[in-house]
């Protein structure tokens, strides 16, 4: 028991933490990202690559990997998104057109890895040091994981509750239309928000990478799951994806150790579901904090 | 200080404003009046650059050019616009809505002085710094979102119909506080439907039909004048 609540606890970490860069490129940029997870594979490759090659400590490399991918987004969104921005007469509008574009999108990030690492499932030996956690062994590498994680949610959290630009970017996810009437520039906030979410999604990358397997084409799981998080905790919302993310964690642990692991799937969409026949605008309603 | 001139806006075939003009005077407090649908509100939103507007714009503030500005910048220069619906954040709280109302840089400097103000104008807000101002009443979100605009530390503000929603009561206490707004010496720009009221406080007002403005003068003249007072004041003095 303790084990899987354990294992659903740092499982649930990673998905708050994947599920708050979504938030911010969906919530705040409105773009719905399905090329999202590939972002993910793409920065846990990265990672195995400087370990296994160069042999750089994956907490060193996330100093290098993390502010590529910010870049990297947000010069995807300055450059192709902008137009898709610029064009939509709604919000509906560039959700769809985000959706088409970023679709293609996904199939190239994923074309690319497979050419480079084919289609084998890849891992790396780091900090597989056993350690007792309340009783029960556990890989250091899945609590430095945690930790990490937890660090960074925190700062994301405080970074935007706390701080004038976090508050901005809490606006435009509540009200884009009245945000230019506070001297808000919607169009540069939306591309920081949009990197943001890529810098965030690579650290979960990075960490993910430290403990689970992965291959070029898991990219798409993690993109459903941060979606089921999103909506299930309130689009737009940090501390839902905090609890949504703990719940799906736990949930697939659980039902992993007791019942069957291939029915962690099915779980998943139980559990969404059943979130949203409750409380439709997910776990604690849209945008706030 | 406000100079509008050569105001057109479309809404595809409909034509909503046809070369508006107008000006308001540094501490001068100048009342909009006009039926529902006369294109009060799109040039407010075309002065604030919410709008696109046709050829011709020309929008000077203290000899400024905010013609081609975007909305975010013209706020930098010192025009605030309290639009109708009021446009407060609702899930953000009340000091986070006054904290965003100073983001402009001419803002910054003077934030706590100026925030000080506001909740001497309106006390009320003072006692829900920490509440969701979702879950306010329609005055006290109004309250907002004048100190909101406030806080930017305008030269000139714009109101788009303040009283919409409110009781007699708070109406009264509404104007007065836009009253001695204008006694600090910033210029106000006014839509109201509330035509008794606000000209009962206003130096001077313009009157729009169908998008064109079809009259204008000092608040007594606008009062005694008898067009003004069968289509506004419902035929009574
Ligand atoms: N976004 C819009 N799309 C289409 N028509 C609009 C829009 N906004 C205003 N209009 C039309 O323009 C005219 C003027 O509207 P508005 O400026 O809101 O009037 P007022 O504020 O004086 O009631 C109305 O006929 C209205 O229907
Ligand atoms: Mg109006």
């Amino acid at each position: 028991m303790t084990n899987a609540v354990l294992t659903g606890l740092v499982l649930g970490g990673m998905y708050a933490l994947i599920a708050m860069g979504l938030t911010l490129q969906y919530g705040v940029a409105r773009i719905m990202n399905l090329a999202y997870g590939e972002f993910l594979i793409g920065s846990a490759f990265a990672s195995y690559f400087l370990f296994t090659g160069w042999a750089v400590n994956p907490l060193v490399g996330l100093i290098v990997i993390v502010p590529v991918s910010f870049v990297v987004s947000f010069l995807l969104y300055k450059i192709f998104l902008t137009p898709l921005v610029r064009r939509a007469r709604t919000r509906d509008a560039l959700e769809v057109d985000s959706i088409l574009a970023t679709f293609g999108l996904m199939f190239i990030v994923q074309g690319i890895l497979l050419t480079m690492f084919g289609g084998a499932y890849f891992s790396y030996s780091f900090l597989a040091i056993p350690v007792t956690v309340v009783g029960e062994v556990l890989a250091m590498n899945r609590l430095v994981a945690f930790a990490l994680a937890v660090v960074l949610g925190t700062v994301l959290y405080l970074l935007l509750t706390r701080t004038r630009i976090g508050t901005s970017i809490r606006a435009v996810a509540v009200d884009p239309a009245s945000a230019p009437l506070v001297a808000i520039n919607v169009p540069q906030l939306s591309a920081l928000a949009f990197a943001a979410g890529g810098a965030l999604v690579a650290s979960a990358g990075v960490l993910i990478s430290m403990f689970l397997t992965f291959s070029a084409t898991s990219g798409v799981v993690f993109t459903m799951k941060a979606l089921i998080v999103v909506v299930m905790g309130g689009i737009g919302n940090l501390m839902g994806c905090l609890v949504a993310g703990m719940l799906l964690g736990l949930s697939e642990a659980l039902v992993a150790t007791y019942i069957d692991p291939g029915l962690t799937i099915a779980v998943n969409f139980a559990l969404f579901l059943g979130v949203l026949l409750v409380r439709p605008a997910g776990i604690f309603g849209r945008g706030g904090r | 200080m406000l100079e509008v001139s050569g105001i057109n806006v479309s809404f595809g075939q409909h034509r909503a404003l046809s070369d508006a003009a107008l000006s308001v005077s540094r501490g001068e407090l100048v009342v909009i009046l006009g039926a529902n649908g006369a294109g009060k509100s799109s040039l407010l939103k075309a002065i604030a650059g919410l709008v696109k507007c046709g050829p011709g714009k020309r929008v000077t503030l203290d000899g400024r050019d905010l013609s081609a500005l975007p909305a975010h910048l013209i706020v930098e220069d010192g025009l605030a616009l309290v639009p109708e619906g009021r446009g407060v954040f609702g899930e953000l709280t009340v000091a986070e809505n006054l904290l965003m109302g100073a983001n402009p840089k001419r803002a910054r400097a003077i934030e706590a002085e100026q925030r000080d103000k506001v909740l001497t104008l309106f006390p009320r807000l003072g006692e829900r710094l920490k509440q969701m101002v979702r879950t306010m009443s329609g005055g006290e979100q109004q309250m907002v979102a004048i100190g909101r605009a406030l806080m930017s530390n305008p030269e000139l503000l714009l109101l788009d119909e303040p009283s919409l929603g409110l009781s007699p009561l708070l109406v009264k206490e509404l104007f007065a506080a836009i009253g001695s707004i204008r006694e600090t010496g910033m210029g106000v720009l006014m839509v109201e439907q509330n035509a008794r009221e606000s000209l009962r406080i206003a130096d001077r007002g313009y009157v729009i039909a169908n998008g064109r403005v079809t009259g204008s003068g000092s608040a007594a003249e606008l009062q005694s004048d008898d067009s003004v007072r069968r289509a506004y004041l419902g035929g009574v003095t």
